[in-house]
Parts: structure tokens; sequence; C-alpha cells
């Protein structure tokens, strides 16, 4: 009953709202479609604009990597953190992908997800079964379940509010003690090296600004030309999720700084001593370089395409390569870990397509993965 | 997930032998006529989808056992289906064919000679297997002196459509819901499947919306262009356990309007039949 139920509850929460924000906001559709032209123009150069990106973090006092695996990633992070840390996590999948939770936990370290659904399927020891909604297969009475075995102080039939309050608690002290933040991006500036990362629970804003070390670590396909065009990105990012306005949006250029004295710019002030960008390739670079699948590099991760998939609604966290789940995820599947497999899954419903802010034909792009996927094989 | 490497040398041999995807008696795919003509310009195109499809759930339960059992497959050609499925199927393409003929259309059939489209090698993704295939099927069809192909449905269609980006194909697709003129109104109401091809990759949605004068019970979240989900039969050849979760939840979501459902696709059909509470009938059986 668990996945039927819940999905079926996110689907008719969910659907109805974004349809409503887009009437309300039709901008957001012209937004889409100059963001598209936008990455569209970074993609056909990425290695380019890593480069920009890099020198453009360094500009504005921070640290700028590119790792071209996950275990290189994984080794960016050690250097950084160390051991013995309390680490507060601002949910990133890129994070997921490359393992970086459960290394910093081998480490040594005190490792905490902040986002509510991260924090969950922490608890639950479970892979994140959708791109924004990583708990969406949790009912609320399973979450209730959880978190009275795993932190305490819930009590049966709690409501919604109580639930999130009982987490809110629980998470306060970790963002006061912790030494690092790390955080994904969901837009990435070139010309000034700023990362812009959108949210509604705080937490993403609590874990790069309390502790002293932010690291953000994000996909090469995040990156756009310029900062109006990572605003476009978050915008139309969280009208497809169905959550606009957005609580927050935070933009991050290098640590803190202030210039309260005399006029002169030094760094840090009361945020981050130190920023990091960490621009994780992991075959995306390979990827751009191929005109199909040079589409799925385009995803916002909004995660709209799962909730009118009739694959993932019947089939949910076990279609695809966490946290690549969805329709979205299995192009994903393929760029990242080269896995045809899930694209095998396809039955080219459509409404992916329809509903993509992105305008990417994912049937199409899955139909070339099935057919290298078929390739590979014989 | 089936083994999909043997499913494809098990299709590409059948059709290299007989223009079919397994061995079938081509009398269960021409018996629904004797009275159209064997050549002309113009054909109707069954690519003997209705025909077959009430086969398919029982070769798809066959497919994970197909790299073991791979010797047996020649027996396919004695399986037929029941007299009732086989009547439905014929009653479809004669009452197609006869609004067809009724709006002036002279209409030829290949009989033995019309090949299957190449559809399900598309589908899976079998694409090098598809463009050898359907220059092939080209072939028969400038062999026959064919101009217009007349569509029955989505499948076929959709395979046809996609020629063209694999080779020059110089001929024209049509499916018959753009040509038929639809008898007046059902007593009963229904509420509606879209075929996923004729709505999201063929622009046919509005076009049957048109030509059914029934009263349909729709919903946004259920019936929506954006919204209304697959049958799950696509995916039945990859994995029958999977195809069946898709279609439980599409026929569960649809019997919550309706008892009665109108398809558009003889796997819809079959796919949705046995899940739906209610009496399924295809569009051309209720309005032609």
């Amino acid at each position: 009953m668990s996945w039927e139920t819940a999905v079926e509850r996110a689907i008719n929460n969910n659907v109805p709202r974004v349809y409503k924000i887009l009437r309300e906001h039709p901008y957001i559709l012209d937004l889409a479609k100059e963001l598209r032209e936008a990455k569209l123009k970074v993609l056909e150069n990425l290695e380019y604009y890593v480069d920009k990106t890099l020198d453009s973090v360094k500009r504005a006092g921070g640290h700028g990597y590119l790792a071209s695996s996950p275990e290189e990633a994984r080794e960016i992070v050690e250097k950084i953190v160390g051991k013995g840390k309390t680490v507060v996590m601002g949910k990133s999948m890129v994070a997921y992908e490359a393992g970086i939770r459960e290394f910093l936990i081998r480490q040594g370290n005190e490792v905490w997800e902040t986002d509510l659904g991260e924090f969950l399927i922490q608890l639950a020891n479970q892979p994140p079964s959708h791109i924004i909604a990583p708990a969406i297969h949790l009912t609320k009475e399973e979450v209730e379940k959880l978190l009275k075995q795993k932190i305490g102080g819930v009590h049966e039939g709690s409501t919604h509010e109580e639930l999130v309050t009982m987490v809110r608690q629980f998470l306060r002290e970790k963002f006061v003690k912790a030494d690092v933040g790390i955080t994904g991006a969901n837009a990435v500036a070139s010309d000034t090296g700023t990362i812009a990362l959108i949210e509604n629970e705080g937490n993403i804003r609590f874990s790069s600004i309390s502790p002293t070390v932010h690291i953000a670590i994000t996909g090469v396909d995040k990156i756009v030309p310029t900062l109006a065009d990572a605003t476009k990105e978050v915008l139309v990012q969280s009208a497809f999720a169905g959550l606009y306005p957005p609580t927050y949006v935070n933009f991050t250029s290098g640590p803190s700084s202030t210039a309260d004295i005399e006029m002169k710019r030094i760094s840090p002030a009361h945020g981050p001593k130190e920023f990091h960008l960490i621009l994780l390739d992991n075959g995306r670079i390979k990827a751009s370089k191929d005109p199909v699948l040079r589409e799925a590099l385009l995803c916002i991760r909004c995660g709209r395409c799962h909730l009118h998939c009739p694959v993932y609604r019947a089939l949910g966290v076990k279609w695809g390569d966490p946290p690549f789940t969805g329709p979205m995820g299995a192009m994903w599947s393929y760029v990242v870990y080269n896995d045809p497999k899930p694209a095998m899954y396809c039955a080219h419903s459509g409404n992916c397509k329809e509903v993509c802010p992105m305008r990417i034909n994912i049937p199409r792009v899955l139909e070339y993965i099935k057919w290298k996927g078929n390739r590979q094989k014989a | 997930m089936n083994d999909l490497k043997t499913l494809r040398d098990v299709l590409v041999e059948n059709l290299e032998r007989n223009m079919m995807p397994f061995p079938v008696d081509k009398g269960i795919c021409t018996g629904w006529t004797r009275d159209l003509p064997r050549s002309g310009d113009t054909i109707i195109y069954t690519s003997c989808m209705y025909q077959l499809a009430p086969l398919f759930p029982m070769f798809n339960r066959f497919l994970p056992y197909l790299s073991a059992l791979r010797s047996l497959t020649p027996l396919a050609s004695k399986l037929k289906p029941s007299e009732a499925q086989l009547n439905r199927a014929y009653n479809v393409l004669r009452k197609i064919s006869n609004a067809l003929t009724a709006k002036g259309i002279k209409l030829a059939y290949l009989y033995d000679d019309e090949p299957y489209s190449g559809a399900l090698l598309l589908e899976l993704g079998f694409l090098d297997e598809f463009q050898e295939y359907a220059k092939k099927v080209y072939g028969r069809f400038k062999e026959r002196g064919v101009k217009r192909i007349i569509t029955v449905d989505p499948h076929t269609h959709n395979a046809l459509a996609r020629y063209s980006e694999f080779f020059s194909f110089n001929v024209e697709v049509v499916n018959y819901i753009e040509l038929v003129e639809p008898r007046e109104g059902d007593a009963n109401v229904y509420t509606i499947h879209d075929s996923c091809l004729y709505t999201r990759f063929l622009n046919l949605r509005e076009k049957f919306r048109e030509k059914i004068k029934i009263k349909l019970v729709e919903d946004d979240m259920v019936t929506g262009k954006d919204t209304s989900f697959c049958c799950g039969g696509p995916l039945a050849p990859v994995d029958f356990k999977a195809s069946e979760e898709v279609a439980k939840a599409r026929a569960k979501s649809l019997s919550r309007l309706s008892k009665n459902l109108l398809v558009q696709c003889p796997i819809c059909y079959v796919t949705l039949s046995p899940h739906f509470e209610g009496e399924v009938k295809d569009v051309a059986e209720v309005i032609l």
C-alpha cells in the first residue's frame, strides 16, 4: 500500500499546483525558453565554461575544483574536511552521486542531512526516490514511525506540522555546532562564480552560512553563462517543482565579506571563512559532445517528469540508479553510471516531454540510450 | 528484465523469414475480408495488430523463458486467438474498412503480402534492425504500387511516420480517424483512454475527440493530455510484471470515471481489459 498511496498523494498535491503556478505566472514559460538557450550555449562549449567558472570562483575569493570522478570529488572533500568534524549537508544529489555522506562518516565525521526528505532517508537508510522529494515514498504514517524509532518525542497520530517541529528541534543543535556545510547548487554563474540555491526549509541557508567552511558540490551541467541566467534557473526550477514562489533563494559568491571599514572589501565577515566549489564531471563532458545526450544535460531537476510518468508511478525508486529515478533518472543513469537498463523501461508515454520545462524530448533520448545499450550487448 | 538480445534475434529471424515478428498463421491476419482488391494506390494497413493483439499477453508471459525455450518459437504459428477475440478484431477492421469505403475511398489490402511495420524493433530501441527492416517494407509497398497507406492503429502509424527519419520514404501515411465520418452518438456514457502515440507524438488526440460524438467522462488528472497515463503495454516485452503494474494503476483510475471505457489501440485493449472494472470497447466499434 505504501508506494501507491504515497505517490498518489504526491501527484494529487503537486500536479494541479504546478498548473496553477504556470497559469498565474506565465512569464515563467518565457524564462524557461531563455534558460534552455543559455544552457545550450554552455553545453556546446562546456570545457571552456568550466575553466571560466573556476576562474570566476577564484576571483571571488573561493576555491574551485573540477573532479573528473566521484573518487576525485571525495579526495577533494577529504582534504577540506579532514576528520572528527560535524558536517551538515543541505541536500545535494551530486553529493549523493559521489557518495560524500557515507565517505565522510567512514572518515570519522558526524554528518547530518538537513533537508527534511534527505534527513528521513538518512534515518531510514534508504536511497532517494525522487530528485527533489527524496522521501516521496514514505507516507506520513511511516515518517511518524521512523522518527519515533530514531529520534523519539513523536506521538501516535502526529500531524505533519508536529513531525516537522520534531526534526527542527533535533537539527537546530547540529546547525549551530557544525564545522562544515555542504550544499549542492541549482545553478552556477560562469561570469561571477556565484552559485544559486533554492529552497523552502531554510536548511540550505543555515548550512551555507553558519559553519566556517562552505563546500558546494554540483555537476558541470549546472553552469550557466551569467548570474542573470542562474536567477532564471532557480525561478523556473521552483515553479516547475510546484514550489513557487520559493521561500529562499541563496546566491553565494565566495566566502563572507564586508566593506564596512573605509569601504575596503575584506573576507571573512560573519559567514564562512572558506568557500569551495567542486564541479563534478563523471561523464557529463563526454555526454555534452553527443548531440542527443546533450539534451539530458539540460535537465534542471524540477522532478516534474516523475509525476507525469506511468512507469515511475508504478515502479518508483525501483526504476533508475539512485539518486536518478524516473524519466530524467533513466537518462542520467546512463550519463553518469553508463547504465542503459533504466532506459529500457521507458514505455514512450510521452507525458514527460510535454511537461519538461527544458522541452527535452525524453522518450527520444531514452530511445537513443536503448539503441546504445542494445549495441553494447550485441 | 527480459533477455532482449534473444528477443531481438527471434524478431529479426522471423521478420527476415516472413515479414512478421514471430511465426504466425497468416490466415488469422487476412480472415477479416475477402472483398477488397489485392492491389491499388491506397491500402488499408493492419500490420496484423488487431488480429494478433489477443495473443500478445501470452507471448509476453513466455518471453522470460525465451532464451531457454527458443526452440519452441515455431509453435507460435499454432496459436490462435479465440473465436470471440478474432470476431471482435475482424469487426473493428470491417467497420473501419466500410467507413472508409463509404467515404468513396477505393481501398486495397495486401492480404498475405501485408508485412509487419517493424514497430516493435523501433520501440525496443533496435534502431539499426528497424532501419534495415523498414527499407524492406518500403520495398514491398513500392513493388505493389502503394502510394497512400491508411493505418488503423497507433503503433503502426508511428512506425511509418518515423521511416523518413531513417531513409527517403515517399508514401503518404494517414490514419483512418482523419478520414471517416462517424455515425451519430451512442446512448452510453464512456470515459476514454487515449493512445500515448496518437496523443503526444502524432497529434491526433483532438481529431479523435472531434470524431467521437458521444459524451465522455473526463477528469483533468486522469484523461488530460499531459496526465493520461500509458496502458503499460509497450513495457510488456521488457518486463511483463512492470507492465501489469502500470496497467492496473491505469485501469483503476479510469474505472473511477465510468464503467464504459473507449480505447484507440488494440494493445491498450488487451492490456487494460483484464484490470478495468467494466466494459472496454475500441473507438471504431462505437463510432463507426
